[in-house]
């Protein structure tokens, strides 16, 4: 064993400050007025890798993107010796202290053994540990057997435009071996979980309008279509009692589990469960009949209004009857599931059910990404099973993983193999107020790729 | 009475000039921090009457003040009129769509654009300015004249509520005019003989504990966001009936000679999708859209929040979803049953994988007046002879609670001398007033106040 392991012991105490100074920083990708800090937070990550020993690194902005994508390399192991490419994102969703934060969302603050703050889970935790892995190992006279490339993108909140085109433009820049994409989550703090699945997505904004302007709902209420009632009544045919989808076609191309895919689901079944009553704990369980909770956030696409607005929302009332509501929509897919046509169908349907005394818009404004399903049996997936098992000291079980991940299908294009290492928990509300994680997942995480970097060299011989 | 309508002619750009003045104080009565602007404005008004001869003060409440002012020279055999109207505004900012600023008055093509210019500053101005110039011209009143304009019309009205309740003596008239309503076009103008009620309230969706990722319960829980929408779908059938059960049977039934009333005004789909720019009408195909407008009740939504709604997308799982909710209602409709029946037909409907919380904001009595009060009639003449074409009676569907309550109290009819137009954009943006109705108005006030004195 190298002592890249114990150098990570020894200065777990910087290494969190390190992770504090990041955080504090508010890279909010999604809102154009954030750009200086994303900016910053790119140049100050950009530095930490030449400080730490990459031969490489450079801020890379193309004309496609927004926010800039860093991108570092250590090539020392040798032509002959296998790349790994890391991948990680450092820009996060938005947050204000009006959402329900109970402290400053981007004042990091420790309790209890948890650091809260936007982006401490999402996704700063995995910027942090696989930065400080590297650095362990870069600080060793015996250096690793694997050359060592990391890219940590600014703009996976937001579209993801700028890494996209850079692997369109220079794929050779990103070639590896295997690609390791940090981000998401395991089952639980004692129980680390590889991903072999993750849903793809697709959105579309609903614009419904049936007055030029606002009116008075005095004056025109009863003869005038309320678009914010209108929109609703279209929302409300989007599923059936059960939570079913019912735009036609929906789920025509979706690939049902295999039976080991879910017996693995089986498996996890119990700590979805737990997680699902400590976590969301909603009057009662929802979703598509036939199914557990495990597949439907895994197995099942859904489609979800993550945004709804109209008229006047104040205090008191303004009697309004407003020209315009809109509604925000994503589609989480599964394998077999494209996302333009999905969104498509999604177009036609509710063309199709829109009363005629409304006008509809319906923009895409992002492009969508399919779903993945990953081979349990690849070399990378694996090293990874070893190295958590090193970390947590207990062997991960796989796992069916909701969310998307879009840059797992750019990964696939410039590297054989793909793993995800997660190091966050679903309890670290990723998006919602109060984000948080354990300081031990990111002691851990930081052992965990340490081990995964020695487990891919010395399986190379 | 002649002096009295050259003076207003005279002098219509300085009444201009000092509505002008009013119109530039955001007097917004539903925003704590307009309240200074509020009050300043109450104590222009007051300036306003002291100088043209009346007795004004200002009266502090619980919220806004109250403006009151009379004029008793006239003496005790000589009829009362109490004219009401209300200061405060609706909130308005640029952002909203406005073409200019809406606190900065400016005339355009005979109107003046501006936050409050027909609701309602510039209605009851137009009963100050005809009082000024009978005082100015004759010396004197024929009847005495009392004005009652409240600063919080906009914001609830309570403090208007409570002070008509407990100052009936001071406040008694022989009739009540309110300035607040509007017509279709300058040629028609509407005396109205109704009013909805209304009854407002919020309703709360919560499902999970906090706002979730999506991706990462997508499919597990019931979306709070769109449980509100499958309530709000459950309200209206697919003709605008409203399925809330109870909810008509207190509708008093229009009589054929209501509907033929009704029918007068001559009002119809070409009229409504261009006034408005609807594709399509909506409602009750029962009802004419007059009889939808001023005689059926409604239940609409006012406001719908939940979930990320800045640019772009947030993927995420909304905790809460609320949707305001404003119902209209019709003789002998009352709010707290209209209330209770909502409420109940939500917890029948609001299924168990979310909680919905349903709140009641503000109520108000719906109001009808008598058509054939000789005061009334005094209104018709005034019209004819002072605004120079013939009123028609209608029906109207907007609500002032107050009119109802002060029929009550003050035991007296009611008048409602519209100025407005349909199209002057109440509550919305660009909203502005005619300045030839603005004299119009004073003309026809003047020529009340001389009739009922005869």
């Amino acid at each position: 064993m190298t002592n890249a392991y114990q150098f990570a012991k020894d200065n777990q105490e910087r290494f969190l400050e390190e992770y504090i100074h990041l955080l504090k920083i508010q890279t909010i990708s999604t809102q154009a007025e954030h750009a200086k800090d994303v900016a910053e937070a790119a140049e100050w990550l950009k530095n930490m890798m030449l400080n730490i020993g990459m031969e490489k690194a450079e801020v890379i902005l193309l004309p496609e993107g927004r926010c800039p994508l860093v991108l570092g390399e250590w090539h020392g192991a040798g032509e002959d010796a296998p790349t790994i490419l890391i991948y990680c994102h450092y820009d996060v969703q938005p947050a204000i202290i009006e959402d329900g934060w109970d402290t400053d969302p981007f004042t990091p603050t420790i309790k209890d053994g948890r650091l809260y703050c936007r982006g401490a889970v999402d996704s700063k935790l995995h910027v942090m540990s696989n930065l400080k892995a590297v650095e362990s190992w870069l600080a060793q006279d015996e250096k690793p057997k694997v050359n060592i490339k990391v890219v940590l993108e600014g703009e996976e909140e937001s579209g993801s435009e700028n890494i996209n085109a850079f692997v369109a433009k220079h794929p050779e820049r990103l070639s590896a071996d295997i690609a390791v994409i940090s981000d998401g989550t395991i089952l639980d703090p004692k129980q680390p979980s590889l991903t072999f699945g993750l849903r793809g997505l697709c959105s579309v904004e609903l614009h419904v309008q049936a007055p030029m302007a606002d009116l008075h709902s005095g004056h025109w209420g009863g003869t005038v279509h309320n678009p914010i009632q209108a929109l609703s009544e279209i929302i409300a045919k989007l599923h059936d009692a059960d939570g079913r989808v019912t735009v036609p076609g929906f789920y025509d191309d979706v690939e049902d589990l295999t039976d080991e895919e879910q017996a693995l689901v089986k498996q996890v079944l119990p700590n979805i469960e737990s997680e699902w009553k400590e976590v969301v704990n909603a009057p009662q369980q929802f979703g598509e009949a036939g199914y557990n909770v495990a597949e439907r956030i895994g197995a099942r696409p859904t489609l979800e209004i993550n945004g709804i607005y109209g008229g006047y929302t104040g205090d008191g009332m303004k009697t309004v009857l407003p020209a315009k509501a809109v509604a925000k929509i994503t589609c989480r897919l599964v394998p077999g599931q494209d996302p333009e046509k999905t969104v498509n169908q999604v177009r036609d349907y509710i063309r199709q059910i829109a009363p005629p005394t409304i006008i509809i818009d319906m923009p895409i404004m992002e492009a969508g990404a399919p779903a993945v399903k990953l081979d349990v049996t690849s070399t990378a997936m694996q090293a990874g099973k070893v190295a958590y098992t090193h970390a947590w000291g207990v062997e991960p079980v796989f796992e069916l993983a909701g969310g998307s991940v879009p840059i797992t299908f750019e990964c696939m294009k410039v590297a054989d193999e793909v793993v995800i290492m997660s190091y966050g928990l679903k309890s670290g509300r990723a998006h919602g107020p109060n984000e948080n994680i354990y300081l031990q997942n990111f002691y851990n995480g930081i052992q965990s790729t340490i081990k995964f970097i020695d487990e891919v060299g010395s399986r190379n011989g | 009475m002649d002096k009295a309508l050259q003076f207003a002619t005279d002098h219509q750009g300085d009444y201009k000039n000092q509505l002008i003045d009013l119109l530039k104080i955001p007097s917004i009565s539903t925003d704590p921090a307009y309240s200074d602007a509020v009050k300043k404005a109450g104590e222009w008004v007051v300036a306003d009457m002291q100088r043209i001869g009346l007795t004004a003060e200002l009266i502090e409440t619980q919220r806004h003040p109250l403006v009151y002012a009379e004029w008793l020279g006239a003496g005790e055999d000589k009829p009362t009129v109490l004219f009401y109207g209300h200061y405060d505004v609706q909130p308005a900012s640029l952002e909203d769509g406005w073409d200019q600023e809406p606190f900065e008055p400016t005339e355009k093509d005979g109107f003046l654009y501006a936050r409050g210019s027909a609701d309602d500053k510039g209605q009851f101005f137009a009963h100050v300015k005809a009082v000024e110039s009978i005082l100015a011209s004759e010396g004197k009143l024929p009847v005495n004249v009392k004005f009652i304009i409240e600063g919080e019309e906009e914001s609830g009205g309570e403090s208007i509520e409570a002070y008509v309740k407990n100052h009936s003596d001071r406040l008694s008239a022989d009739v009540v005019v309110v300035s607040d309503t509007s017509m279709a076009t300058t040629e028609q103008p509407v005396i109205v003989t109704a009013l909805r009620g209304g009854v407002s309230m919020e309703l709360h969706v919560t499902g999970p504990e906090s706002d979730l990722h999506s991706g990462s319960y997508g499919g597990a829980v019931h979306n709070p966001a769109q449980a509100l929408a499958e309530i709000i779908a459950q309200l209206h059938d697919k003709d605008g009936h409203i399925i809330v059960p109870g909810f008509y049977d207190d509708v008093k039934a229009l009589t054929p000679e209501e509907r033929t009333a009704i029918a007068q005004a001559g009002y119809d789909v070409d009229e409504l999708t261009a006034e408005t720019g609807v594709p399509q009408p909506y409602g009750e195909p029962d009802f004419t859209i007059l009889e939808r407008i001023g005689a059926r009740p409604t239940l609409e939504i006012t406001g719908i929040a939940g979930g990320y709604y800045g640019k772009g997308f947030k993927t995420v799982i909304p905790q809460k979803a609320i949707a305001k909710i404003s119902c209209r209602l019709v003789a002998n409709q009352d709010p707290d049953t209209i209330f209770n029946l909502v409420t109940k037909h939500i917890a029948d409907i609001t299924p168990s994988t979310v909680s919905a919380k349903l709140i009641k904001l503000k109520g108000g009595r719906w109001a009808q007046m008598d058509i054939v009060n000789p005061m009334m009639q005094s209104a018709v003449r005034a019209y004819r002879e002072g605004w120079g074409y013939e009123p028609i009676f209608m029906r109207e569907g907007g609500s002032i609670p107050i009119v109802a309550h002060m029929q009550e109290n003050l035991n007296a009819p009611v008048v409602m001398m519209g100025f407005g137009l349909n199209t002057d954009n109440l509550h919305a943006p660009n909203e502005h007033f005619s300045l030839d109705h603005f004299q119009r108005g004073i003309q026809t006030s003047i020529h009340f106040i001389h009739n009922i004195a005869e």
